[in-house]
């Protein structure tokens, strides 16, 4: 009797203390100051203006290392009420079965997010996470580079075929300098995946049952990875030999080692900065696109968050509250400043109009047309891949064959195996 | 008399043993134990799902060409860090050992290195090596106007992950190399001098077989740290490329199990990798101490 009016004694104690005050563990990957700040200050802005709830954001790693540290912490019944998990890891983290769509936690006002962006979070007919920090790849270029070769850095390559010429007559300027530097990345095949309307992987892009195969001996594949090699074969393309080296891809550019790069608009902020330290105009076009097929856009990358199950209700709810407000209108305006990422809200855009940021600063404008006219489909939607690290990998180390004398149909047709092989090892082991 | 002490209670030495046998059942075999279970199970650590498969994941390595290349690769990589450890630590500790003004500043400049992070060590070759940036290439495109894509070529990715290991662990090989030829008997250098030995016959008859012990000792440390140690440089470096045939070229054992363990998240295919480097690393083991009986560690 005793010991029972003890344990209904510590409950009613303990929801007294839930009801003062819920604790909400945001996991998150910016382990720099400027974008982990960033998440630091809006943590304790929200917690000082919701005194019942307690905010605290950890920086956990990589995205596979929050995957892992995730589910553990889930298993050992304690998970964070908040993850942030990249694009790619969107199937992964639904197969983890320890998230929640975040639809079910409470209302999103959808109609305010950006269509393409919603489109890649929007599993089975559900809002399943809240984008957050998103963006695509766009073409960098070097004025100061381009006049001294003749080149009009008013009209930067639209395409593949432009972009050759523009090497072409980059190296006949005799500059001492390469003409196309961007890292070798699955992330950029992809994009070009996407915007010659093509399907990574099959069953809608794995949207309307799980994939079983990835589709990387198609026409458009096959357009990518040529294009590729001749600009190797041709001298006219640099990069450091470490596959996903954005970092050393970007450090050539910065350091006008090349005309010509490609990366995420995510470091507009960063790269225009270190140009200005070099002494050169950086300039940002839409992505090059194979030629002759209709640009069809690009597929949303970046990151969400993801709410967790199995916790309380008023921890779930509290959490969904941060991770509004943390991408509310006036926070991701400020975000986009801040680091190049896409404000994701249209009422975010608005805003920039208003205040004359975009006017100003065009590199960013360009990064946004591109998202506003891609065209909503199952292409640009994103791939739904278990495995999808392991088959960008497969996709880069294709690359790297073909630069060192592969065919590309025989390279290719040999990753469609491999990635196949890891798919369907993938489906296996899911329950 | 007997002179080696015992303990009267056998409680109580078990008692002082026992923590160490907590720590060690519960990080090491505990550990060892739940690996070869998941050897044999397709398991995916973050599904939570497990199928016994037996020894099919044993037969799909066994089968892979891929993992022999990653194996040949290892043993080739082993060697030469190894061998160019010890004999590029050999001969700096010597050539730091000599009685010249400022050799303390020499020994602890070479011994810098060791004190770096792996992850530093990585990213400061990285940035050394970048084909268009790098130091390196800005100065062989002066002096001979080449630049070379290191990290994109097989042979180059290859030999700069070698040099960089080595490096790295010079400073270890140099110390205890160091400590050693302080400690070397000056009697019989000088008694071989007198009898006419040249000095590279000193070096070879005198100096060589007096460090064997120290020697052997380094030779299965350095064998450990390209093993295993190496990892983090690796991922730095290269991330395990550029691809040659079946894989990458720096795609060594440890870096495999580390790819399908922890970016795959194939938990029981990892785990049986780790299963065949513990047999093989078992198999070196036993070798030292075979080898171990016979070397002389002087009275």
């Amino acid at each position: 009797m005793k010991r029972k009016l003890l344990t209904l004694l510590s409950v009613s104690l303990s929801t007294l203390v839930m009801a003062q005050s819920v604790t909400v563990e945001f996991w998150h990957t910016f382990g720099d100051p400027k974008r982990g700040g960033w998440i630091q200050a809006k943590a304790d802005a929200f917690n000082k203006a919701n005194p019942n709830i307690k905010v605290v954001p950890t920086f956990k790693g990589s995205y596979p290392d929050i995957m892992q540290a995730a589910t553990l912490a889930a298993r050992q019944g304690k998970p964070p009420a908040l993850v942030q998990m990249y694009e790619i890891g969107s199937q992964f983290a639904l197969d983890s079965g320890i998230f929640q769509p975040v639809g079910n936690v409470g209302p999103i006002d959808t109609a305010d997010y950006i269509k393409p962006v919603l489109n890649y979070y929007t599993i089975n007919g559900k809002v399943n996470s809240i984008p957050f920090n998103s963006s695509s790849p766009v073409l960098y270029f070097n004025k100061d580079l381009m006049k001294k070769a003749g080149l009009d850095p008013a009209k930067p390559p639209m395409t593949f075929g432009e972009l050759t010429a523009a090497c072409g007559k980059i190296a006949a300027a005799n500059l001492g300098v390469k003409c196309f530097g961007m890292s070798l990345n699955g992330w950029f095949f992809e994009q070009w995946m996407a915007e010659q309307g093509a399907l990574l992987a099959n069953n809608g892009n794995g949207r309307k049952g799980r994939a079983t195969e990835v589709l990387l001996t198609s026409e458009p594949a096959k357009r990518i990875v040529s294009w590729l090699k001749d600009m190797n074969d041709k001298g006219y393309y640099t990069y450091t030999g470490k596959l996903e080296d954005w970092d050393g891809s970007d450090a050539i550019f910065t350091d006008a080692k090349v005309v010509f790069h490609i990366t995420s608009t995510a470091d507009i902020v960063n790269i225009n900065d270190a140009a200005k330290k070099t002494g050169f105009e950086m300039g940002v076009g839409f992505l090059p696109i194979p030629d002759g097929v209709k640009r069809n856009g690009v597929v949303i990358g970046g990151a969400s968050l993801w709410i967790t199950k199995g916790i309380p209700k008023e921890q779930a709810e509290a959490a969904l509250k941060f991770a509004l407000y943390m991408t509310n209108t006036d926070n991701m305006a400020e975000w986009h400043k801040l680091t190049g990422y896409y404000p994701v809200r249209l009422s975010s855009i608005e805003l920039l109009k208003k205040e004359g940021w975009l006017n100003a600063q065009a590199p960013q404008l360009v990064a946004f047309n591109q998202l506003l006219e891609t065209i909503p489909n199952e292409a640009t939607a994103g791939a739904l891949i278990g495995p999808f690290q392991q088959v960008r990998r497969i996709v880069e180390e294709t690359i790297q064959k073909v630069f060192s004398g592969a065919s590309v149909d025989a390279a290719l047709s040999e990753a469609k195996t491999r990635a196949d092989a890891a798919l369907k090892e993938y489906n296996a082991s899911v329950k | 008399m007997n002179a080696i002490a015992v303990f009267k209670n056998r409680w109580l030495a078990f008692l002082m043993l026992l923590p160490t046998l907590v720590v060690l059942g519960l990080f090491l075999y505990y550990p060892a134990l739940e690996t070869l279970r998941l050897s044999l199970y397709r398991a995916n650590f973050v599904f939570q799902t497990e199928t016994f498969v037996g020894l099919a994941q044993f037969q799909q390595l066994l089968t892979d060409p891929a993992y022999y290349q990653s194996l040949l690769q290892t043993v080739i990589f082993c060697a030469l860090v190894v061998f160019l450890g010890l004999a590029f630590g050999l001969s700096l500790a010597i050539l730091a050992n000599q009685p010249i003004h400022g050799a303390a500043v020499y020994r602890s400049l070479l011994l810098y290195p060791y004190a770096l992070s792996p992850a530093i060590a990585g990213t400061l070759w990285l940035f050394m090596f970048n084909p268009e940036v790098g130091l390196v290439n800005n100065i062989l495109r002066t002096l001979f106007g080449i630049a070379p894509r290191w990290l994109d070529n097989p042979i180059l990715a290859f030999t700069l992950v070698v040099f960089a290991a080595v490096w790295k662990n010079i400073g270890y090989n140099l110390a205890f190399y160091t400590a050693a030829l302080q400690n070397l008997p000056g009697e019989l250098l000088e008694a071989a001098a007198l009898d006419g030995a040249t000095p590279w016959q000193r070096f070879r008859y005198v100096t060589l077989p007096l460090l064997s012990p120290i020697t052997f000792f380094l030779f299965f440390v350095n064998l450990t740290y390209a093993v295993f140690d190496t990892f983090s440089l690796v991922d730095i470096l290269t991330a395990g490329g550029p691809t040659l045939g079946k894989t990458g070229i720096t795609t060594f054992l440890i870096y495999r199990v580390y790819q399908d363990g922890f970016q795959n998240f194939q938990t029981g295919f990892a785990a049986a990798q780790a299963i065949l480097m513990l047999i093989m690393v078992g198999g070196i083991t036993v070798l030292q101490f075979r080898v171990g009986r016979r070397v002389n560690y002087g009275a």
